[in-house]
């Protein structure tokens, strides 16, 4: 098991290193120098953007989505939650035992909930048709191993496996979609600053023409 | 289609120098959010229903994301280590004649660059942005459609985009004139041209003295109400329109925005105010200092900012029995959504109708009409144009106005064609128009 938490420990510098590289090399590309007077207050539309702006009632295309964009929740909730399964796994923690019901049903709802996207993915024709092989892998790694920190907390021979996922996952974070685990934020942020410059963002707000 | 056939030749012709020109020019027209925007997408695909290309016709084409992902697939080949180890693991595809066949068709073809998918997207990708930067890289390949190229070369040549000649436009706005002191009685209503020093330099679309003088009467109308010092300039940077902001080609919109720029110099005018049009809007306000690498040493406004300063000051005086017809307001992309001018015109239409209704969606989520991204200058594209403005018809009939008020020639254009085409028998004005109406004289 030492092996396996080194293993981790190491797939986790990794997924650091390559993630904070790719930030880097957006970064590169230069920050465009505005000329035009602002009319609005980017940092506004940021903060609107990463709260008001992310509500299911925000947009519309959440709205007439909501049961993929539940899922999508309950997924990522159910991986971030393993992913803190993880660390204290490596700290050697254990959580008070509500706690560690509700982490295990987090998990366990989170795989399912990637597991239900995986499915509607290759059976809505159109949404395997914006797929790439990307797509799959990422949802499966990501599924399997919410799933798999379900079983891995009971301490059993599935623990071994779940850490071997974890490397695995870790390893591929940065090379596939998963990136968007760092993407989301910024890319949010500049969609919120650039309405919030043109005084768009908050909707309603003080710039709003 | 003689259109697509000149595509095809075009493609035949091009050379590994042009798709290594095209890279390049993509390449240049990304930063560091663009970056970000390309790496994010995770493909739901719940964007597709905030399209309305989608909405009227749901094929996979039509989806946002997709329409990203042939981007982002060249982006992915060139200029990532992934897209270039394992191609098809990340979905990396090279640049070439059938990449560039799809996206001349996605992203002129399918695309208005309205940016309702930006904030519909669950992770908040600025696709318009994206597009831009794609459109620039066909432009630098000779795949600009032939009759959007041929507008923006009519700006450049002639300094407006419909090339009227000056004694047209002149002759014109003397009409224009003798109308205005007809209709208000005062033969000191004027139109002025190149009067120095005016406080006011106005722009306009040249639709508005080609084919809606009243249009360019009422805005008139309402100057002389407010009695502001204005004036329009007779040489060119009278002409308020930018297709620049569509062909993507910066460097011509920089030239066409100079020309704003130039005759505020000449005339020494304070305010640049740009008369009722989306695009000509977001062109000179937000994209034109960019074009041109520089700020403006003057302000720029939208003459609904005047309209509802004039309104809140009492400069002048509105009587809304004027228009009792059920109004109804349609929100231009480039003047909302893009251009954060989302209340002034609201707040006027309230001061000059009795019934005022919105439509559902409205502001940063309006659809858009069909007619931006420069689809009214591409007539390979105009039954999807069609098509895809029956999102709005069906906004129009289900506010249940009779008057649908349009901040946008280029909107009007395309609604006027949405009005024949889905029978929603109803007239189309500007806000002015309306205000014109509802003005109290003397007041």
């Amino acid at each position: 098991m030492l092996t396996l938490h080194l293993g981790v420990l190491l797939a986790l510098a990794w997924a650091i290193l390559a993630l904070t590289f790719l930030h880097l090399k957006a970064k590169a590309y230069g920050k465009r120098r505005m000329y035009s007077k602002a009319a609005g207050d980017p940092a506004q539309g940021a903060f609107y953007a990463f709260t008001k702006g992310m509500a299911p009632w925000a947009k519309e295309s959440v709205m007439m989505n909501l049961p993929s964009y539940a899922a999508g929740m309950v997924f990522h909730a159910g991986v971030f939650t393993a992913f803190g399964l993880l660390l204290l796994a490596l700290i050697g923690l254990q959580l008070p035992s509500a706690l560690l019901t509700a982490a295990r049903l987090l998990t366990l709802a989170g795989g399912f909930a990637g597991f239900s996207l995986l499915l509607k993915r290759c059976l809505n024709p159109q949404l395997r048709g914006l797929s790439c092989p990307d797509d799959f892998v990422s949802n499966v790694l990501s599924s399997a191993f919410a799933l798999l920190a379900f079983l891995g907390s009971f301490g059993s021979a599935a623990a071994g496996i779940w850490m071997t996922e974890a490397i695995l996952l870790l390893v591929y974070a940065p090379l596939g979609k998963i990136r968007h685990c760092l993407f989301f934020f910024t890319t949010r942020y500049h969609l919120g600053a650039f309405f919030g410059r043109r005084g768009t963002y908050p909707p309603g707000g003080s710039s709003h023409a | 289609m003689p259109e697509l056939d000149e595509l095809e030749s075009r493609l035949d012709c091009l050379t590994a120098a042009d798709f290594q020109l095209g890279l390049e020019v993509f390449r240049s027209k990304l930063k560091e959010a663009e970056a970000s925007y390309l790496n994010s997408c995770v493909h739901c695909g719940l964007c597709a229903t905030s399209c309305h290309y989608y909405r009227m016709d749901s094929t996979l084409e039509n989806i946002p994301a997709h329409k990203l992902e042939l981007i982002a697939s060249v982006f992915k080949r060139n200029f990532t280590a992934m897209g270039r180890l394992a191609p098809g693991l990340v979905g990396a595809k090279a640049l070439d004649k059938d990449m560039a066949r799809a996206w001349v068709d996605s992203v002129f073809g399918r695309c208005s660059l309205c940016g309702r998918c930006s904030v519909n997207c669950t992770i908040g990708i600025a696709l318009p942005r994206i597009f831009r930067a794609a459109r620039a890289a066909l432009g630098a390949m000779g795949l600009v459609p032939s009759d959007l190229q041929a507008t923006v070369d009519n700006a450049l040549k002639h300094g407006n985009n419909m090339a009227m000649t000056k004694q047209d436009w002149v002759e014109t706005v003397e009409w224009i004139e003798e109308e205005l002191q007809m209709e208000t009685g005062d033969p000191g209503a004027k139109l002025p041209l190149d009067k120095q020093g005016a406080k006011i330099l106005f722009t306009v679309n040249p639709r508005e003295p080609k084919f809606f003088p009243l249009s360019l009467q009422a805005s008139a109308k309402v100057f002389w109400a407010a009695k502001e010092d204005w004036t329009m300039a007779s040489d060119p940077g009278w002409d308020l329109t930018n297709y620049g902001l569509f062909n993507c080609n910066d460097e011509q919109a920089g030239a066409i925005t100079q020309n704003l720029v130039d005759a505020m110099e000449r005339l020494g005018c304070q305010t640049l105010v740009i008369g009722e049009c989306g695009h000509g809007y977001g062109s000179a306000r937000w994209e034109g200092p960019e074009w041109l690498q520089k700020s403006y040493p003057f302000e720029v406004k939208s003459i609904l900012e005047l309209m509802d300063e004039y309104v809140r000051a009492g400069r002048i005086k509105l009587d809304p029995s004027k228009n009792p017809i059920p109004v109804t307001l349609h929100d231009p992309c480039n003047l909302v959504r893009h251009g954060g001018i989302c209340e002034a015109q609201r707040r006027v239409l309230r001061q000059a109708t009795t019934t005022f209704t919105e439509m559902t969606p409205n502001r940063e989520h309006n659809f858009c009409c069909g007619g931006g991204g420069g689809q009214l200058a591409m007539a390979r594209y105009k039954s999807r144009r069609i098509q895809s403005g029956g999102m709005k018809a069906k906004q129009i009939r289900d506010s249940g106005a009779r008057i649908v008020v349009a901040p946008c020639h280029n909107c009007i254009d395309q609604l006027m064609e949405l009005n024949k085409e889905y029978k929603l028998n109803v007239q189309i004005k500007t806000v002015a128009e309306m205000v014109a109406e509802a003005l109290v004289p003397n007041a």
